[in-house]
């Protein structure tokens, strides 16, 4: 979703770019489209915080949660912390209803999080699996790919349920 | 532990090393260093890149099929510790890495095979074309006859003429 919304803005912006520089001479427009392009595809990757709009991987029946507290660390959760959320958005007949507060799990994070080895890894959006107080997933199945660093934080039944590992 | 091979330009990725993208379906992006990564992010395609082996290989710059390649496939089972097979396998790597090094650069060769004679060639025909632009067409010639210019004087005649 984030990248379909990224590319919807790319051409709305490219078209925007050649109506402004179209009076303009040719050799100004590629440096004004490439800062644009450079703009659009390198967002600034942060931490997950309070009014951070998540999507929900499972089936719990909420779409768009929206973080209301980072449990552990100052600036903000990252991949593998829990959070608690305010669903935004839910799906008609689900077990969770819209406005109520949840916790959950950040399974995708566009952060990069470093590994114990030196590596990085990275995801292409901010994803959340809906999980109750002791730590167990609300939903019965996990959409997407997961990372292996769930399985230190000690959420196995999450890994169990998910589609692929990282 | 296990060497990766960078999406863009196919170098290997150390442990340590590069940034690993995952994207929604699940695959895996493995970038070496910020430079591909960065060239990924701008939706460029590899295989326009000149510097990547992508590319390389696919306008025959490089050798693309050979029986040395084979030793390098991707193996999933893991095999179990046996401190010969190691040993063996280290020293297989050695030879392998020489002789692929060896054939690649023949490769090289059979690549650049006409080129100095082209060059002189085009250099030659150069030179005839354009030698007009440093040297005036004829200073060069040294012809020692023309210079001398014999005027033969007809007495004989101017003779007749005052006879008469």
């Amino acid at each position: 979703m984030a990248t379909n919304s990224a590319s919807n803005l790319f051409h709305v912006g490219r078209s925007l770019l050649r109506g402004l520089s179209s009076s303009s001479s040719g050799m100004l427009r590629s440096p004004q489209e490439t800062t644009f392009n450079s703009f659009l595809a390198q967002q600034v990757r942060t931490f997950i915080q309070m009014r951070t709009n998540l999507k929900v991987v499972d089936n719990s029946g909420a779409k768009r949660v929206m973080c209301i507290q980072a449990l552990k660390g100052k600036k903000g959760a990252r991949l593998g912390d829990t959070i608690v959320a305010s669903v935004k958005e839910a799906q008609p007949g689900g077990k969770v209803k819209k406005g109520q507060v949840v916790c959950g799990v950040v399974v995708r994070a566009a952060m990069p999080k470093g590994c114990s080895d030196g590596s990085e890894v990275k995801f292409d959006d901010n994803s959340v699996v809906l999980v109750n107080k002791q730590g167990e997933p609300i939903g019965t199945r996990v959409f997407g790919p997961v990372p292996h660093e769930l399985r230190k934080k000690k959420h196995v039944k999450i890994l169990s349920l998910a589609q692929h590992m990282a | 532990m296990r060497l990766e091979k960078c999406w863009f330009c196919s170098s290997t990725v150390y442990p340590g090393h590069g940034i690993q993208f995952v994207r929604n379906d699940a695959k895996i992006f493995r970038f070496c260093r910020s430079k591909c990564h960065k060239n990924f992010k701008m939706k460029r395609n590899p295989r326009k890149v000149k510097w990547t082996k992508a590319y390389r290989r696919l306008h025959g710059k490089d050798m693309t099929q050979d029986a040395t390649f084979e030793f390098e496939r991707k193996r999933n089972r893991p095999e179990r510790y046996d401190r010969n097979l190691t040993e063996n396998t280290l020293k297989a790597i050695k030879t392998i890495d020489k002789v692929r090094s060896r054939r690649e650069e023949t490769h090289h060769k059979n690549r650049m095979k006409g080129k100095v004679a082209k060059e002189r060639k085009e250099a030659r025909k150069e030179h005839d074309q354009q030698l007009h632009m440093l040297i005036a067409p004829g200073a060069m010639v040294k012809d020692t006859s023309a210079a001398k210019v014999t005027v033969k004087v007809q007495h004989e005649s101017d003779e007749n003429r005052m006879e008469e």
